[in-house]
Parts: C-alpha cells; sequence; structure tokens
C-alpha cells in the first residue's frame, strides 16, 4: 500500500543531494522501524520513490514522496516515528494513503519558487515590472541545454516560454529582489530555476548577481483542466 | 563564528558542498560558550575519507562525553573550497559551530600517512595560525598530533608542540585535565608542557635536542629540560573491554569511502610479517568478547540505520570467537536486512566459508594478499602463506561461485630478484589457468584477476627499518618487466606510483631536518600528495634541494645495525633486538611463527602486560 508524504528540505540542507536525501531516508525509515516493502533481487533496496528531484544548493518547503509499506500504520504514528529520527530540516509535514492513482512522480507538473537574489543596479519596482513584462512578450526564449546523447553531449536550444507561467515581484529593497515564479516541472516539460535566472539575466537589463541567487521551492503541483491543485 | 553569508556564497559554486556544512545526524555541538576546553579534531584530508576514519569516532565521542569539552571536526578543504575560501578571505572552520580554527585552544592532527603532512602545513595557514611551533605564542590553540604516523614524530619536529605516541583513549583526557587544571591558576604554556612531558606516551619536540656526526646520521638525542623522559613508552589500552567505545557514529549525507558500522573486535596482530608497521607497533594482540561486540553492534545499528556492519581490525579472520560472532550478529539483524563484512581475508577456506556465509547471494570480488610473487620472498618477509594456501582458496572461491579475484603484492622487497618480480605473473596466470582448467559447466561468471604491485617503503619499528629502498628507476624497470609480460585481456596489472613511493619513504623514516623539506614544499604549492592528480614530484625534489637535503640519505641509505635512528627514543614495546634478530632471519629466509602458537619473543609482555600477551 502506498503511502503519500509530504516534508521539508531546508537550511543547509539544501547542499545535499538527491542521492544522499534517498540515503537518508533509507537509513531512517530503518531507524524508525516502518515496515518499508523491500525490492526482490540480490540487493534488496526500500521500494519509495521522491517526486522532481531537487537540485543541489535549493531548499524546500513542500517535498512528495511515495513510500510502498508491507503493513499499514497510521498516519500519525509515521509522522512521529520518522521526525524523532530525522534532521530538523528534512522533517514530515503530512501524509495520506492513496486509494489508487497517478505515481507522484507522473503527476507533478509544476513547481513554485521563490527566488531571492541581488542586482549591480539601481532599480524601481515600475521598472522592475515593465523589463520582466517585456522580456515575457519576446516570441520566443531560447535557452541552450547541454543533453546527454548515449556517450556525447550535445547543446540543444529549447524555448521556454511556455514553460513559464507566472512571475510576482514580492520585495525590491536596496538593489535586492524576491520573486515568485511557476515554472513547468516533469516528464511534461521542465524548466530548472537556475535556467530560468540566467535566461532572465541574460534577456533582460536586470544585472543579476548570479553569485548571490537563493532559491526556495515552496511547493509543487498538478495540473487538471488548466487548474492547478497540490497533490496533497 | 565565522561569516555564514560568506560561506552561504562559497557553497554555492563548489563540488560536494556537504563537506562543509556539518549537521550530520550524532554530530554534537555544544555551546562553546559553555565549555572549558575547545578541541577541534583536524583530518589532513579531505572529509569523505577523514569521517571513514575509525579513530575520529572515538575520540570524538569520548571526548563530548565529557561535560566541559567540545570536540569539532575539522577536515581539509578540497582544492575548490580552498580557493574560494581564500577569495573570500574565510578562514578555516569546524563544522559543528563553524568556529574559527584558531578559536579552539587544541588543534589535533591524526597522522595515518606520511604524504598528508603539506595538507597539515595548509590547514595552519588557512586558519592564520604560524606554522612553526616556536612562531606560536599563547593565544595560538597547541598543535598536537597523534595516530600511526606518530612513531617517527621528527619530521614534523619544528610544527607540532606535542604528540601522543600510542592509543589516545586515556592519555588525551589525561592532557586536558591538566590544562584546565592549569587554566584557572595563572597559566603558563612551559609549565603545562613540562607537565604534560611527564605523562606517559607524551613527546614534546622542543625539550629535546638532536646532535649529528659529519656523516648526517645521528650522534645523540638528549633532553634539555630536566625532569623529561629520556625514552617515550607508548601507551596502550589494557583492557578493549572496559575501554570507551562509541555507541554512535556520526553518518555522514555524502558518500564516504567506508559508509557502514566499523565494529572493531581487537587491536594488535599476531603474524609478524616483516614488513608491517601497524604489525609491530598496535601489539600485544587485545580482544573485544563477543557480549561487548553484540552489545556495540545492538546500539550501533540502532543509532546509525546503516545497513552493514564491518569487522575491523588487522587481520579479522583470526578473531578467535570468529564464527560466533557471525552467526549471532546474521541471527540478530537478519530480518533488518543489516549485513555484515569483512574487510582482510585470510588465505585459507576457513576465511572462504565465513565469507560465503555472510555473502549469500551476491557474491562480489575477493582480495587476497600474497605481498611477494615467489615462496623464498614470502618467507623473508614471514607472510606464512604457500602457494598451496592459494591455490586451495582461489580453487575453492571458483567453485563457490567468485570470479573476480584480486591480489596484492609489493615490489623492491629486500633480497628481491628479477625471478620473485616474474613470480607476480606466475601466480596470476596461475589462477586464470585454475579457472579454465575447471570443465566449462562448473566455471560461473567472467573470469577477472587483478594483480596489483605496490613500490616498498619501509618503515620505523620493522625489522626492515634498516634497508635501503629500491631506486625509482630499479622499481620502474621491475614495472615494466612485469607491464611488458602481462598481456592476457583476463588479468589486468596495476602499480603505484613509484615517485611517490619515494617521497612516502624520505618521511616516514626521516629525522627532525625534515621540517623545513615539508613547509618548502607547501610553500610551493604542495598538497594532497597521496592523490595522483595533486602529486607533484618535481616541487618536492626542488624542496629538497634548495634546503640543502638529500632525499637518497633516507630513502635509499642501507643503516648500518648500530646507527641511533631518529626514533630510537620512543618504546612501542617490542624490543630492538626482536627487530634485529627478524631482519637476519629474513634474510637468511627463515619463518618465525604466528605468536598465538606460542611466544617469539617480541618484548611486548616484558614492557606491557606483566609477563603474558592474553
Amino acid at each position: 500500500m502506498i503511502l503519500r508524504v509530504k516534508f521539508t528540505k531546508k537550511n543547509y540542507l539544501r547542499y545535499i543531494s538527491h542521492l544522499d536525501l534517498m540515503r537518508l531516508f533509507q537509513r531512517n525509515f530503518r531507524r524508525a522501524g516502518i515496515p518499508i516493502k523491500y525490492s526482490e533481487g540480490f540487493n534488496p533496496h526500500p521500494k519509495f520513490s521522491i517526486a522532481n528531484p531537487l537540485s543541489l544548493g535549493i531548499e524546500s518547503e513542500e517535498e512528495y514522496m511515495d513510500i510502498d509499506l508491507e503493513t499499514k500504520i497510521s498516519v500519525e504514528d509515521f509522522k512521529e516515528k520518522m521526525n524523532k529520527v530525522l534532521p530538523k530540516d528534512v522533517q514530515i509535514l503530512e501524509s495520506v494513503y492513496l486509494k489508487k492513482g497517478e505515481s507522484i512522480s507522473s503527476l507533478i507538473s509544476w513547481a513554485f519558487y521563490e527566488i531571492n537574489f541581488d542586482i549591480n543596479r539601481g532599480l524601481d519596482k515600475l521598472t522592475l515590472e515593465n523589463i520582466i513584462e517585456e522580456w515575457l512578450n519576446l516570441d520566443e526564449i531560447i535557452i541552450t541545454r547541454l543533453r546527454k546523447k548515449g556517450k556525447n553531449r550535445v547543446e540543444k536550444d529549447e524555448d521556454i516560454k511556455t514553460h513559464i507561467g507566472n512571475i510576482v515581484i514580492k520585495k525590491l529593497e536596496d538593489n535586492n529582489i524576491i520573486i515568485d515564479v511557476l515554472l513547468r516541472s516533469g516528464d511534461k516539460g521542465n524548466l530548472k530555476p537556475m535556467d530560468f535566472m540566467e535566461a532572465l539575466n541574460k534577456y533582460s537589463s536586470i544585472n543579476i548577481d548570479m553569485d548571490s541567487i537563493m532559491i526556495k521551492r515552496l511547493g509543487l503541483y498538478a495540473e487538471n483542466n488548466n487548474k492547478i491543485y497540490k497533490p496533497l | 563564528m565565522i561569516n555564514t553569508k560568506k560561506l552561504d556564497r562559497i557553497l554555492k559554486k563548489v563540488e560536494k558542498p556537504a563537506r562543509y556544512i556539518g549537521m550530520e545526524q550524532n554530530s554534537i555541538k555544544k555551546d562553546l560558550n559553555n565549555v572549558n576546553v575547545k578541541f577541534a579534531f583536524s583530518f589532513p584530508d579531505v572529509y569523505e575519507v577523514g569521517m571513514s576514519h575509525l579513530g575520529l569516532h572515538i575520540l570524538y565521542n569520548l571526548l563530548n562525553s565529557q561535560e566541559d569539552i567540545a570536540c569539532e571536526r575539522v577536515f581539509a578543504p578540497w582544492i575548490d573550497m580552498e580557493e574560494e575560501m581564500r577569495k573570500e578571505g574565510l578562514p578555516l572552520f569546524t563544522l559543528e559551530n563553524k568556529e574559527e580554527v584558531s578559536n579552539f585552544d587544541f588543534l589535533g592532527f591524526t597522522l595515518q600517512y606520511e604524504m598528508s603532512y603539506t595538507n597539515i602545513l595548509n590547514m595552519l595557514d588557512l586558519s592564520n595560525i604560524p606554522l612553526l611551533s616556536k612562531n606560536r605564542n599563547d593565544n595560538h590553540p597547541f598543535i598536537i598530533a597523534g595516530g600511526p604516523c606518530a612513531y617517527n614524530p621528527e619530521p614534523l619536529a619544528d610544527i607540532i608542540d606535542f604528540f601522543v605516541i600510542g592509543e589516545g583513549e586515556e592519555v588525551t583526557l589525561e592532557i586536558l585535565n591538566i590544562y584546565k587544571m592549569h587554566k584557572e591558576n595563572n597559566y603558563d604554556k612551559d609549565r603545562f608542557l613540562k607537565e604534560i612531558a611527564q605523562l606517559e606516551g607524551v613527546y614534546v619536540p622542543k625539550f629535546y635536542e638532536v646532535t649529528y656526526k659529519e656523516d648526517g646520521t645521528i650522534q645523540k638525542m638528549e633532553p634539555t629540560e630536566k625532569g623529561v623522559p629520556k625514552i617515550i613508552r607508548k601507551r596502550m589500552i589494557k583492557d578493549l573491554d572496559k575501554m570507551f567505545s562509541p555507541e554512535k557514529m556520526i553518518i555522514p549525507f555524502i558518500e564516504t569511502v567506508h559508509d557502514r558500522i566499523t565494529l572493531e573486535i581487537f587491536r594488535g596482530c599476531t603474524r609478524g610479517c616483516r614488513f608491517c608497521q601497524a604489525g609491530m607497533i598496535y601489539r600485544p594482540v587485545r580482544e573485544k568478547s563477543t557480549e561487548r561486540l553484540l552489545e556495540l553492534a545492538e546500539k550501533l545499528v540502532e543509532s546509525t540505520g546503516y545497513e552493514n556492519i564491518s569487522l575491523s581490525s588487522l587481520s579479522s579472520c583470526d578473531y578467535s570467537q570468529l564464527e560466533l560472532l557471525i552467526s549471532q550478529l546474521m541471527d540478530r539483524f537478519e530480518e533488518k536486512k543489516v549485513g555484515v563484512s569483512l574487510p582482510s581475508l585470510r588465505l585459507d577456506s576457513f576465511s572462504i566459508d565465513v565469507i560465503k556465509e555472510i555473502e549469500k547471494v551476491r557474491k562480489t570480488g575477493l582480495t587476497f594478499a600474497p605481498e611477494a610473487g615467489s615462496q623464498r620472498l614470502r618467507d623473508v618477509i614471514n607472510k606464512g602463506i604457500n602457494e598451496k594456501d592459494l591455490t586451495t582458496a582461489v580453487s575453492y572461491a571458483f567453485k563457490e561461485g567468485w570470479s573476480t579475484i584480486k591480489l596484492y603484492f609489493m615490489i623492491g622487497l629486500p633480497t628481491e630478484t628479477d625471478e620473485d618480480v616474474m613470480g607476480i605473473k606466475n601466480l596470476a596466470y596461475k589462477v586464470k589457468d585454475m579457472f579454465f582448467s575447471m570443465p566449462k559447466e562448473e566455471r560461473k561468471g567472467n573470469l577477472k584477476v587483478t594483480a596489483s604491485a605496490s613500490c616498498f617503503v619501509p618503515k620505523p619499528f620493522t625489522p626492515f627499518q634498516w634497508v635501503s629502498q629500491d631506486s625509482i628507476d630499479e622499481f620502474n624497470r621491475k614495472i615494466n618487466l612485469l607491464r611488458n609480460s602481462i598481456k592476457d585481456n583476463k588479468v589486468t596489472f596495476n602499480y603505484h606510483d613509484s615517485k611517490l613511493s619515494y617521497l612516502e619513504a624520505i618521511v616516514a623514516r626521516g629525522d627532525r631536518r625534515l621540517s623545513k623539506v615539508l613547509v618548502k614544499a607547501w610553500e610551493k604549492g604542495c598538497k594532497f600528495d597521496g592523490w595522483s592528480e595533486h602529486f607533484q614530484y618535481d616541487k618536492w625534489i626542488e624542496a629538497l634541494e634548495e634546503s640543502r637535503i638529500d632525499g637518497s640519505f633516507y630513502a635509499l641509505r642501507q643503516r648500518d645495525i648500530e646507527e641511533i635512528l631518529p626514533w630510537d627514543f620512543i618504546n612501542p614495546g617490542v624490543s630492538k633486538e626482536y627487530l634485529i634478530k627478524e631482519y637476519k632471519k629474513a634474510v637468511e629466509g627463515e619463518l618465525t611463527k604466528d605468536c598465538r602458537l606460542g611466544c617469539t619473543g617480541c618484548g611486548i609482555n616484558k614492557c606491557f602486560t606483566g609477563g603474558v600477551c592474553n
């Protein structure tokens, strides 16, 4: 039976990779005595999957994973046992047993980010809004990405315009800007927030201090009939 | 605390930033304002290597178990991190409180490998601490060191304030307690040093003077202070069951070299291999009881969630209750999917039976260490195995389903001839032939034989401490002999860099005149010398030349038995007479039996255990 779990990954723990996070959960399922199912075969592994892996250096308020349990335990019990052994910056928020439905990875199609950065020029809010609007009104926004093709790496141009949902300016103060952005995430199209920032810096006159960028994922969303909703 | 805003900028730019964040499960962060002694456990290599070192976990938990002591960790930042830290002006910091290392009372370096010494200098420099002991004052931390390489402390004599020789579990606490007392009553650095110099196992280099003969060898080494011992006796823990053993290990977020529970089952080794320093300095053999080990394993599995327990020691198959221990561990942990592993294997069928038991399903490769290619040379080094042991073990392994075999050898062992060198090839080919001489239907898997050769480095406190090392050219000639003759797609030949082994030999048997070479090499940019991509041989040679030091004097010179060696003032328990006797037997190719089968008179029992070992 599948338990869908919502959890955090915050502060310095944004510097541990997706694989490190998998190992962290693996060890702590064992420590907490969670009756997780193991795969068959030579090298049994606990069965769980984390949706839309975060890039190294990005923190998150809401991540999701599906875990496959051998026997049912109450969601309160699960949360309590896990949070006791997990580090304070990775904590279970809530969880729910799935009746049926899609796996968490195929469900997610949007990610919502808060991006905090400094700029190397003076700018008022109105000008910033105009710059962004102008940028979003371009016919296409092309970025070049490195793709692995077998052993070779090939450069591929991609239009990311349709991958950008919206941009909200939250704060602008002393050359420091905070924006919220909704970006496509998942199999049906994917835009990494750093690629988004590079494109914004390249095609606009904002002049971003790229080293200052701090990114936090606020949530992940599924989409149905042009409406987005939280998977939990 | 360091400027964490700067740290954040840097972390986004470096490889594996989790090396520098701390916060791992079971790490301990105390309020540094509420403790009396701040101790920085310093490992002169990168995080993944340091975190795999058992001694770190022992001392870290031991020191932190004391309420008024805080022990934090610091590792050598990798090249990219160092560059960014220097750019931002960020000093070296500990992982727990992100506190500047220079604000600690002690920096304790562990010396696991001679070629990590330049990293010590680099770490001091990154901490804004003067490199030389004489240039540091009361405001600087004490720079101290211990670990196996401290058995010849002399090359670091100008850099380290004092050394701990032997096992550190007891003496470290004694030192820190004396420090606390001194701090409370108008503190004087020298008075403190003089007091701890009386402790068994503590060596303060500045209280000794060395004079040299015209030929460059040592005339004598004398204490310059009253009451400072002439001979430093190593420290040894008598009862491992009663000793502090950690019940927790820090669990790294990132993958490390040994990512598992390390369960230390005994210390010491009775085999008496003549090239092996560990086999001499860690005597006598002291086992932990099976009961105690099960108790510790239970707690460690509980506190870490690791899926594997590695039974660690110098020769784990020699543990007297091994079968019992393994079967009990497997019974207890099978349900939790926790496995057991052995880091080293003896060449006999008993060992393979054991490994068969613990690797029920997955057959990973088997590694054996014949060390030398011919029986004659194996007798010289007292390896105590013959070709029949190897063939029996290997054919048994093939029958049981293994097909990947690794063989470890050394080249340049004393008395070695080309015939001995070619014995390495012959042995590897023999293993291959054994596989294919089995009927086709009995062969399992795809055969892969790897023969690895390292270049022999003579070490202090071994029967070979007097011998000359092969020159780089001679090593390379022997390596080429093998390279040109091993031509088989089932047999791979690997070898170590002879230049690195030459420098290792210089430092391993060096005296205090080498301190200035270390500093010079570091000034020229040497660091992470043990990492082949960063090893700069030419810079080292320049450093030696500019310091007017002849490297060959240390590496290549055959010493006279009468010569006063730089480490002679240390007493490891094993007597010099025994080492001489063993050296003479080696040259004659005479074996010395495993001392579990009867005392061979190494002297450790007279020195430490009141006449009996176990």
